[in-house]
């Protein structure tokens, strides 16, 4: 259990999310916003906190109505949404401010097409390292993604087949999802046979891009038990980093900060790996939630791609994984997902992909030089 | 603004950079890694400082070029116009002998991608890329050593 005050979350909301959608960065933040109020029951003069991965939690603020902010925090490189959350709800656990906002706001990157004929700016994560990384035709993450992914094959059982079953598994769940951008149905075959992208990586391995809004209030248990939604309360968090942004660099490709993240975060609490109900992790890559379900305990060392092509991250195994679709086909929302997905999950309203009996959820974020999870419980 | 296939150079280094040594070796066909000159520690990437013992006394030294695949990719899709007619090429990350967890990301070349294993030794060789630019790049060592 966390230190301070206990905390609950207590609305979530996404923007309208899509393809090019046309909006600015501004109108995800306000759609996500607005709606997350709503979930909750909340005005946007009871929102006092305000944290963002993407643009600036003060502008958004002022542009809702929301504050005057008693914290506020904007970050930079960061590992995705589970930055600002657990960050605001220590804000909230330690008395800065009452009830906290989270965003993450993603615009959509330019086409790698666009990049190959040099009419766009190509996104980089750590501009000082790009000397070592330009020359040798490494531009991006795809890339890195490739080199994790080659040693997490070497290292372990896993075998290109058991990406694939993981894909379809993640598409039937968006089948039920209609919030999901990709739902058309997917077969192992289909995986397969798609172009490699940096072998073994496939274009089924990554995130789908897209512009994204994406918005969690935290509260007080106490405050919690008079709005709107069932209590859903975060029972341990962590955020761990412990290498530089260079991926392509990290000494241990499969053992990577998912693993002290995962020892840090069970030692905040009582619960066990065997507690877990449902588990929302991050597939910015695919290999990146095999390196998950093992760091936190919920398959043996090494067994991630057995456990999948077993079934038992389908609806109704023994661990119903990414129920929502996963970021390969809700869309690239960046972690946020992960924790809309959970905290619905616990509430119950998850329709035809609820996940019978579901009182423990975790979700997580990143890979590599940095991670952070968040266990989430009913009261 | 079309870009001719071919002719595009290569991403150049910028000037001035902390590691504006390791190219300037490469040029020369050395393969230089930075190496604190107080506790013998190898640093790559470039730093200002020494993450072992904090000292500040930090100078390129020459390193053997030997090392094995740690892990390795073939990239299929070009992400800058010179690479365009390059793909698909070998990015690998390198392990040198000198110490364990010093690792450099590069290129491999003499050899196809099924012959590529995880572990094989390597040893380096320079590629100019263009009158500016050398690179250090990594080929299969030959049996018994080189």
């Amino acid at each position: 259990m966390s230190a301070g005050r206990r905390v609950a979350i207590v609305g979530v909301g996404y923007s309208d999310v899509g393809r090019h959608s046309g909006l600015t960065e501004r109108h995800h933040a306000a759609q996500a916003a607005v709606r997350a109020l709503e979930d909750a029951g909340l005005d946007a003069s009871d929102i006092d906190g305000a944290t963002t991965l993407g643009g600036d939690a003060g502008d958004f603020a002022w542009m809702l109505g929301m504050g005057p902010l008693a914290w506020h925090l904007n970050f930079g490189i960061a590992p995705a949404f589970v930055a600002p959350a657990v960050e605001a709800a220590r804000a909230v656990a330690a008395g800065a401010c009452e009830t906290a906002i989270a965003f993450r706001l993603m615009m959509q990157q330019p086409s790698s097409a666009a990049a190959a004929a040099g009419s766009a700016a190509i996104a980089v994560a750590n501009v000082d390292d790009t000397e070592f990384q330009f020359p040798f035709g490494d531009f991006s993450p795809t890339q890195w993604a490739g080199l994790l992914m080659n040693r997490y094959l070497h290292d372990t059982d896993a075998t290109e087949e058991h990406f694939a079953q993981f894909a379809v598994t993640q598409r039937e769940h968006a089948m039920g999802n209609d919030e999901a951008l990709q739902r058309a149905p997917l077969s192992v075959d289909d995986y397969l046979s798609a172009a490699y992208i940096s072998k073994p990586l496939r274009l089924l391995d990554c995130d789908y891009p897209c512009d994204s809004g994406s918005a969690v209030i935290f509260t007080t248990e106490e405050r919690a038990r008079d709005l709107r939604q069932p209590v859903v309360l975060v029972d341990a968090m962590a955020l761990v980093s412990d290498h530089d942004m260079n991926f392509e660099l990290l000494p241990d490709m499969t053992h990577t900060a998912p693993a002290r993240c995962a020892d840090t975060l069970w030692s905040r609490t009582d619960l066990k790996p065997a507690d877990i109900d449902t588990a929302q992790l991050y597939d910015g890559f695919s290999v990146i939630t095999f390196q998950w379900l093992e760091a936190l305990g919920l398959c043996e060392p090494g067994q991630a791609g057995p456990f999948i092509a077993a079934g038992n991250t389908r609806l109704g195994g023994s661990l119903p994984l990414n129920t929502d679709g996963g970021a390969c086909n809700v869309g690239r929302r960046h972690g946020a997902n992960f924790c809309i997905e959970a905290t619905r999950q616990l509430r119950g309203q998850c329709g035809e992909r609820q996940v019978d009996g579901a009182e423990v959820g975790v979700w997580s974020n990143a890979v590599g030089p940095f991670a952070g999870a968040m266990l989430l419980t009913k009261p | 603004m079309g870009i001719e296939q071919g002719v595009a150079a290569p991403p150049m280094p910028p000037p001035g950079s902390l590691g504006a040594f390791f190219w300037a070796g490469a040029r020369e066909g050395r393969l230089l890694i930075q190496r604190c000159s107080a506790c013998g520690t190898y640093i790559h990437l470039p730093r200002p400082v020494c993450r072992a013992c904090r000292s500040f006394d930090l100078a390129p030294a020459e390193v053997s070029g030997r090392g094995t695949v740690y892990s390795f990719t073939e990239t299929y899709k070009a992400f800058h116009p010179f690479f365009v007619d390059r793909v698909p090429f070998l990015l690998a990350t390198v392990e040198l002998e000198e110490q364990a967890g010093l690792m450099l990301l590069s290129n491999l070349v003499g050899a196809a991608e099924p012959d590529i294993r995880i572990g094989m030794d390597v040893m380096v060789d320079f590629e100019v890329l263009s009158p500016e630019l050398t690179i250090p790049v990594f080929r299969p060592a030959t049996a018994g050593g080189s």
